[in-house]
Parts: structure tokens; sequence; C-alpha cells
């Protein structure tokens, strides 16, 4: 067993302070090491202040001072940083989305492979407490076969956006896979893979789009649509429905609300709200996710998110956008 | 608008103990339609397991009910699935009372092995916590309740310090997970209408033939009663046992919640079959001095279970087990941490 792994963070921006450093915080099995920003007095500030020893503009620092890394880069950066830091043996927990297309997350998973490094992605809902507890629920098949899937989420509030985000190359998409690829990493955990998509959205070669509408086909059968916004308030809420009944996520709030048709409990009741926000009062799932990469280093247990997982969504935002490029289904720009 | 309809309850004289078969046969031959024609794959039977103490004091349930409820139900349906379920708990007396050790003090392991049933500890398998209408703090149930199932509560003939009477309805207590419920005690007639109609049994039997008179729950004097009441419904049944030993229905808060969350009027029971009622007095000497405090100044006593119950049991538990309670803190402490 490794003793105290030294933890490296590449970027300090939002996500850094609002919750990779609670969550660095919550895992004692890694101490801090070094901060590397683009910006040498915003990576000294963030190291004075939250008690990183080391502060660089060098990625070479890590290297030389951490055994982990957590990327938290714009997403056209991802790629090309994780698979440095992978290939010199320096384990990573990359941001989501893994990357902007399958070619860089590929490249990843090699890199991972070359420096015999673990790659985590963060999508870190999966270790969310009410979305183990979901799991865990749809694995005993309480709900039946689920046959359709509707997920929302949206608000033009929700995050204070660098320019990277509005820049179609760096970003390498809008909402969707911005927003978007939480949801569609869920409904690949809970229900099956992506068959096929149909997206409309409102980005440009130029821009990239605020809002989103994908509807799928799941390969177990189901159906489903997923609507994603940066400009307006949306239900924020990922539904379930299967043959014996529906199951409510909650992806802002830890909700969970259930009603099995042949269930003992639903003979008097409509529907079930599970009360799963009383431990622990915040989320908790980034120290989680923290924690399952340190014990898959450890040798403890296996990545839940690995290079392959962040891939596969990655794939499916691609295959969207796919559709929007070849016009036949890109109706609200087509309308504009 | 409250429902008029009347709901029948069967009541057979069995004075044989030993002979539980052919009364619970009697019972059913004379109220047809007490057992399904079609069962689920799956049937759940409660019993009353509060002490580790036997059946023949009146306190619990007789093991033997498994192997009378298993030939009945499979001759029905030769592959149900039956499963005995009970909860660890923490008494009135603030001792811990393990569902396991139960289960195998009290003859149920040896009973469920030749029945071929499954004992299932509630407090073990999968829980989730639920907020029910009315009570301040989320209760743990266990997911078996999101199955499907047919449901059978089997309770004794019991006064109760704190109830009044204990009997099918209080009975589904034992269906929360948590071992350490004191905190819901000033919620419990709330508390256990809200449980009915969570898990509300298909089949309702309380074996009186011991009552439990005096101080119940756990502790007083058998009374032979000789009587075994069966239906389909838990306030009927649980109306029926009050007649049975001289309680008047409306006296006990959790039947009149029950009723008024159903909206139906109580009283409204027909009972076929013989009961022969007998005045059950209730004895405060006899009663431990915790529920004695509860029923002399229940409104004081329910402001302060709030507050100190919690730290009350935790000395309990450190005093009598402080192995077991390091364990449990360290767990405790160590899912906090983890953020669980």
């Amino acid at each position: 067993m490794v003793d105290r792994l030294r933890l490296a963070v590449v970027g300090g921006g939002e996500v850094l302070e609002r919750y990779h450093i609670p969550a660095i915080n919550a895992v004692p099995e890694v101490v801090r090491s070094v901060v590397v920003d683009v910006n040498a007095e915003r990576a000294r500030r963030i190291a004075d202040r939250y008690g990183f020893p080391i502060s660089s503009v060098d990625l070479g620092d890590v290297v030389r001072h951490a055994d982990i890394a957590v990327v938290l880069v714009p997403n056209g950066l991802h790629a090309p940083i994780s698979c440095e830091l992978l290939a010199q043996g320096i384990h990573v927990l990359c941001e989501k989305p893994m990357a902007r297309s399958s070619e860089e997350c590929l490249s990843m998973i090699d890199a991972s492979r070359l420096g015999n490094a673990k790659l985590c992605i963060g999508h870190n809902r999966r270790f969310q407490q009410h979305m183990r507890l979901a799991k865990q629920i749809l694995s005993k098949g309480l709900i039946g076969k689920i046959v359709k899937v509707q997920a929302e989420e949206g608000s033009p509030n929700d995050w204070p956006r660098s320019a990277a985000y509005f820049d179609p190359i760096m970003s390498g998409g809008g909402a969707l896979l911005d927003v978007g690829i939480h949801s569609i990493d869920l409904i690949r955990w809970f229900v099956d893979e992506f068959q096929a998509v149909e997206y409309e959205g409102n980005g440009t070669d130029k821009t990239s789009e605020s809002e989103a509408r994908m509807r799928f086909d799941l390969t177990n059968g189901a159906t489903g649509s997923l609507t994603v916004s940066r400009s307006r308030n949306l239900a924020q809420k990922l539904t379930l429905i299967g043959s014996d009944g529906f199951l409510e996520v909650g992806l802002w709030s830890a909700t969970l609300a259930l009603r099995c048709v042949k269930g003992k409990a639903f003979q008097n009741l409509d529907r079930l709200e599970i009360a799963v926000a009383r431990r622990p009062p915040s989320d908790g799932s980034f120290a989680e996710q923290l924690r399952n990469l340190v014990s898959a280093i450890n040798g403890e247990e296996d990545v839940l998110v690995n290079g392959h997982v962040g891939m596969a969504a990655v794939e499916v935002v691609r295959r969207a956008y796919l559709g929007r490029s070849q016009g036949a289904l890109h109706r609200n720009a087509e309308s504009k | 608008m409250l429902h008029n309809q009347t709901y029948k309850v069967s009541a057979v004289r069995i004075e044989d103990h030993d002979d539980l078969a052919t009364g619970f046969r009697c019972a059913l031959r004379q109220l047809p339609g007490l057992l399904p024609q079609v069962l689920p794959q799956q049937v759940i039977i409660k019993p009353n397991l509060c002490d580790i103490t036997a059946w023949e004091t009146g306190v619990t349930t007789d093991p033997r009910w498994i192997g009378v409820l298993a030939g009945e139900l499979r001759a029905i349906r030769p592959d149900v699935k039956l499963r005995v379920v009970e909860s660890d708990a923490i008494s009135a007396y603030k001792t811990y009372r393990s569902c396991d050790e139960t289960f195998n003090r009290l003859g149920f392991l040896s009973a469920a092995h030749e029945a071929g049933v499954e004992l299932v500890n509630l407090s073990t398998c999968d829980a989730i916590e639920i907020r029910l209408d009315g009570i301040p703090q989320a209760v743990r149930i266990p997911q078996l309740l999101f199955e499907e199932m047919h449901f059978i509560s089997i309770a004794n003939l019991k006064l109760h310090g704190y109830t009044r009477m204990t009997g099918i309805l209080k009975n589904s207590i034992g269906l929360l997970t948590d071992a350490e419920i004191s905190s819901l005690h000033p919620y419990l007639s709330i508390l256990i209408s809200r449980l009915h109609k969570l898990c509300c049994p298909d089949l309702c039997i309380i074996d009186g033939r011991i009552g439990l008179d005096g101080g119940g729950p756990i502790l007083g004097r058998p009374l032979r009663m000789d009587t075994i009441l069966v239906g389909n419904d838990a306030l009927a049944v649980d109306e029926t046992a009050c007649r049975l030993m001289g309680i008047p229905s409306k006296e006990v808060g959790h039947l009149e919640q029950t009723a008024r969350d159903l909206e139906r009027k109580l009283g409204r029971v027909e009972v076929v079959g013989d009961i022969r009622p007998r005045l059950f007095c209730f004895d405060a000497a006899q009663v431990h001095s915790s529920i004695q405090s509860k029923f002399g100044n229940r409104r004081l006593h329910q402001r302060m279970e709030i507050f100190s119950n919690r730290w009350i049991d935790r000395g309990f538990q450190f005093r009598y087990d402080p192995l077991g309670f390091a364990k449990r803190a360290i767990s405790k402490l160590a899912r906090s941490r983890r953020g669980r």
C-alpha cells in the first residue's frame, strides 16, 4: 500500500475551489503537493490559500512532485495535459467531459496504459448517495424493464463560465457536452448504451449551443429525450419510466422518488419520496470520486469511471453533433 | 365521508394449545376468503419477537406458527417463497436485542429450517430512508417493502403501558430497520398509522391462546385466553383484541389515529365465532419505571424524550455493551467522514 499520495492540481478555476478542495480535505490518504496554472499569480494564490507547498506554471513540477494530478483545465486541454502526465506514470483524475473527441479519449487511454497509471473521469454524479441508491434499486429490477427516459437540466446561472466554454474549438461543444454529458453518463450507467441519437440545438460553426435537445433509443429498446440549456431554468431531474413503475432522481438536489406498481409499499401510496438528503448534509461525491481513485491506485478496487466509460459518453455527444453537421436534424439552427 | 363498511374477524376457541394447525384451519373455514386463491411468489411473515422470552409467557410469537402457515400457504402455491422478518431492537428497558439471537433462542431457527423458510434480519438487509407525513424525522424501512408480497402479521394479545394495547398495528413498528426508535415514541400513533398505510397486512393473526395481563408488553401475568383471531383487516382484528381484553378501542391512540386516516369509524367489526372477553388490568406497579414515567407524565415525557432519549440510549448502550457501542460509534464516524 502506498502511504499518502502526493496530489497536484492542474488548473485553478472555480471548480477547484468549490468542489475539489473540500474533496481533497476529506481524503486523508492524499497530501497536497503542487498547484499548476497558466497564471503564476493565481497558482500562488491558490497554493497559499489551501496549503499547497509548491505553485508553478510548469507541468514538469507535477511529474517531479506528485503521484496524482487532478486536471481541471478547459476541455481542449484535457487530452494533451492528461496524456503527458499519464505517460510519465502520474495517475489522473480528469474533469468531465473526458475530451473533445473519441481520438483524444483514445490517446488518453493509451497514455494511461503506457505509463501504467490510473485514469479516472470526473463523472462525479455516479458517486452521489441518491444516484447510488437509484442504481441499487434499478439493479433489483423493482421498476421492471425501463421503457422511457427523460432528462432535463439547465439554468442561466448555474456556473461562472469562462470564455473557453463558448469557444467551439476549445470547448468541443456546447450545453450538451458540458451539461448534458452528466445525464448521458447516468443513463448509460442506469439503463443501457445509446443506439440511435437525434439532435436539435442552436449552435453554429462559430458558437457552441446554449440549448440542445437529444432524442435517443437505447439498446434495451427504451426511448428517451435529454433537454439541456444554458439560458433557461429546466426541471433538473432524470426520470426513468419502467414497465412496473418509475424512478425520478434530482440532478441538482439529492432527491429520489419511486413507485413500483407491484410493491407492497405502493398498495396505498402513489409514490415515495426517499430521504437521501439527511446524511451527509453536503455533496460528498467529489470526495468519493477521489477516494475511488486512491483505492484503485492501492489495488483495493477498480476505477468506477475509467477512460472507456468517459469515452463512451463523449462518443454519444459526438454522434449527436455528427447528425447536426449533416444538416438533417439540426432543426433550430436551420430555422434561424 | 366516513366509510360504514363492516369488517369481519374470525375468532376460534382453542383449548389444546399444541393443536395450532387445527385451530387455524377452523378459523379459515369459519370465514372463507381469509387466504387468497392466488398467492404472489413471496410471502412475508412478521411475528412479534419483542423480547427473548418463550411464547408461553404471552410475550412472543410461538415458532410453530411457521410450520402451520407454511403448510397452508404451500397448499395454495407450492413454490411460494416464505420469509420471516424481524429487526434488532432496543427495548423500553434500554436493553439491546439482536434479531438473529432472538430467532435462535426462541426456536425460530430450527422451525424455519424444518419448514424450509428463510429468516430475515431487517436491520442487516438493504434499507432506505423515507419521510412519513407527520413524523419530523426520516425513518429507515427495508427495501423489501418495494417488492411484491403477501404480508402476514402475527401478534400477541397484550397490554402495553404506553399505547394501552399492542396487536397487529403496533407489530408493524418492527418493520423499521433501526434498533433505536425511542425518539419516535412521541409520534407513535401517527407512525403506526403511516406504517399501516405503507405496509398493510393481508392476513392478521392475533394469537390469544395466552394473553399478557398486568404490565406488558414484556412483563406481566400470562393469562389463558384460548382464542385465536384471524382477519384481513388489521384495525378490525385489533379492535376485536381490545374487546377481548376489555379495553375500549377509542382509548387506544393508534387505533383511533388509524381509523381517522382510513376515514373509518371504530366499532364496525363483526366477529364470526366465539370470544369470551376478560378484563385485563393494567398494573403500573409491574411496569418498569421508564414506562411508568411515560404513562404517568405522558405529555412532559413526550417533550423530554425528543431531547434526551438519544443520549440516554447511548449511555445505556455504552454501559451494557461498551465493545459493541465502540464498534458502532467507529463505523458511524467512519461513515460520516466518508460522506455516506
